[in-house]
């Protein structure tokens, strides 16, 4: 059987998700990539400089970029919402909110 | 620092390995194995439900446990009244489960992580079940029934792993409750299988005929489930049932228990025969099933034993298990790296070193 001629990703993404700070950036790079893309036919990069997630996405077809990178936001919404709502700070918050409150 | 010589030691555990997402908060005093102590700090819990005639599906369901993490996080860690630097460690069900819930509750669990700066302990979703039925009931050397939606398993414990004795080699018992109950478009709300055995109790009058699938120390259930949707629309043509009088959803509800539940005492029975034990734990969301715990328990009167279960609160999927069984290991040293935290669906329950027990 001839060699399969290698897949090329013509479709592709580049997200910079702004982060308030260097730190919260980094939390979201490790909390997103440690989980493989599932199919074979999307490629994905993630890298935190300074305070930016920068998110490369290439896929062989447009409908398999929109499925991933569409996947990609709602996973990206949940760690946000998580930092909003979690994080050491906004737990004190709370609490001294419900103290004075 | 020696875990051990702290003498309260505290997890946050995360489960959404199926449609109920759940968080709970654990505390461990007491400086050895064999005194320390477990209280329920806060265990929440949230469902996703979906309308009757349909089960839940992979994406949906990690839809509902993305949108209610936040919430749930927040209500256990008040009803816990507990602060983040007591807390030791962040678990979450690694697997077995459906991929994208699983996964969903993993990214939340290890951003928790990340920002607290907590270890992560990735924890099996069937030694949570058995780890907190031993912790609520007590029971010593129990063979353990494990059933619920996804899982059906008999359980022994033997040098330091959960044994499998038995298993359903098709689907799970649950899996053929809630089929069952889409088919007869039986409420979801709180579960299918909860409305079926409420349907059951006003069955009875006739036993209709169902294949009765044990194969060794194994059960099998997709065929019995054919059978029952094949008498279903039987039922709903105007169809008779073998006394030549119609029957209701009720007799299918209360035959389709009487023979899964009886097929599921047999291979119980089977393993405390091999294993020499006569006490029954019954652990996983079927385990609420008060039919099948009375005829577990008729089983185990004869052997000189006796049945041990919980209630909703832990048989049906939660938190709290996945943070009870996760402390347990994390005290014995056991920790997983970020970018070990994956999920996976299939995960044995014999793959667990329990190096918590002699």
């Amino acid at each position: 059987m001839a060699t399969d001629s290698p897949l090329t990703y013509p479709c592709s993404l580049t997200l910079d998700v702004p982060f308030p700070d260097a730190r919260l950036a980094n939390v979201a790079l490790q909390a997103l990539r440690v989980d493989k893309e599932l199919s074979a036919l999307v490629q994905r990069e993630l890298s935190a400089v300074d305070s930016t997630l920068k998110v490369q996405y290439k896929a062989t077809t447009n409908r398999m970029l929109r499925v991933a990178v569409n996947s990609f936001f709602d996973s990206l919404a949940l760690v946000l919402e998580v930092m909003e709502q979690l994080d050491v700070d906004a737990i004190e918050a709370r609490k001294t909110q419900e103290k004075t409150g | 620092m020696d875990l051990n010589k702290k003498r309260r030691r505290i997890a946050l555990g995360c489960e959404g390995s199926a449609n109920k997402l759940g968080i709970g908060i654990i505390l461990h005093e007491g400086t050895s194995l064999e005194t320390s102590t477990s209280t329920v700090l806060s265990n929440i819990r949230h469902t996703f439900v979906s309308p009757p005639g349909t089960g839940f599906l992979p994406k949906d369901t990690a839809r509902h446990h993305r949108s209610f993490f936040v919430r749930v996080a927040l209500q256990a860690l008040s009803a816990a009244n507990i602060t983040i630097p007591e807390i030791d460690c962040i678990c979450y069900t690694k697997g077995p489960g459906m991929g994208a819930p699983l996964t969903s509750v993993a990214i939340a669990a290890r951003t928790l992580s990340l920002l607290w700066n907590k270890p992560l302990v990735g924890v099996n979703h069937c030694v949570g079940h058995i780890e907190m039925g031993r912790a609520i009931t007590g029971a010593s050397h129990p063979v353990v029934l494990y059933v619920s939606g996804g899982n059906t398993q008999v359980i022994a414990y033997a040098e330091q792993r959960y044994r499998i004795f038995g298993e359903a080699l098709d689907i799970a018992v649950g899996n053929c409750l809630d089929r069952f109950a889409r088919t007869l478009e039986i409420s979801n709300d709180p579960a299918p299988g909860y409305n079926i055995e409420q349907l059951a109790k006003q069955g009875g009058r006739v036993l209709l005929d169902l294949p009765y699938a044990v194969k060794g120390m194994d059960c099998s259930f997709s065929g019995i489930l054919t059978r029952a949707d094949e008498l279903a629309a039987h039922m709903k043509n105007g169809g008779k049932g073998p006394d030549g009088e119609p029957f209701t959803p009720a007799d299918l509800c209360f035959s389709l228990q009487e023979t899964i539940f009886a097929m599921l005492v047999e291979i119980t029975e089977r393993a405390m025969a091999h294993v020499g034990s006569s006490q029954v734990l019954i652990v996983g969301g079927v385990g609420c099933n008060e039919r099948l715990q009375e005829m577990m328990g008729a089983m185990a009167a004869e052997r000189g034993g006796s049945v041990y279960a919980t209630d909703e609160r832990f048989c049906i999927d939660n938190g709290i298990m996945i943070a009870h069984a996760g402390l347990l290991a994390f005290e014995t040293g056991f920790k997983t790296p970020i970018e070990e935290s994956t999920c996976t669906q299939r995960f044995r329950t014999d793959e667990v070193l329990v190096k918590w027990r002699k």
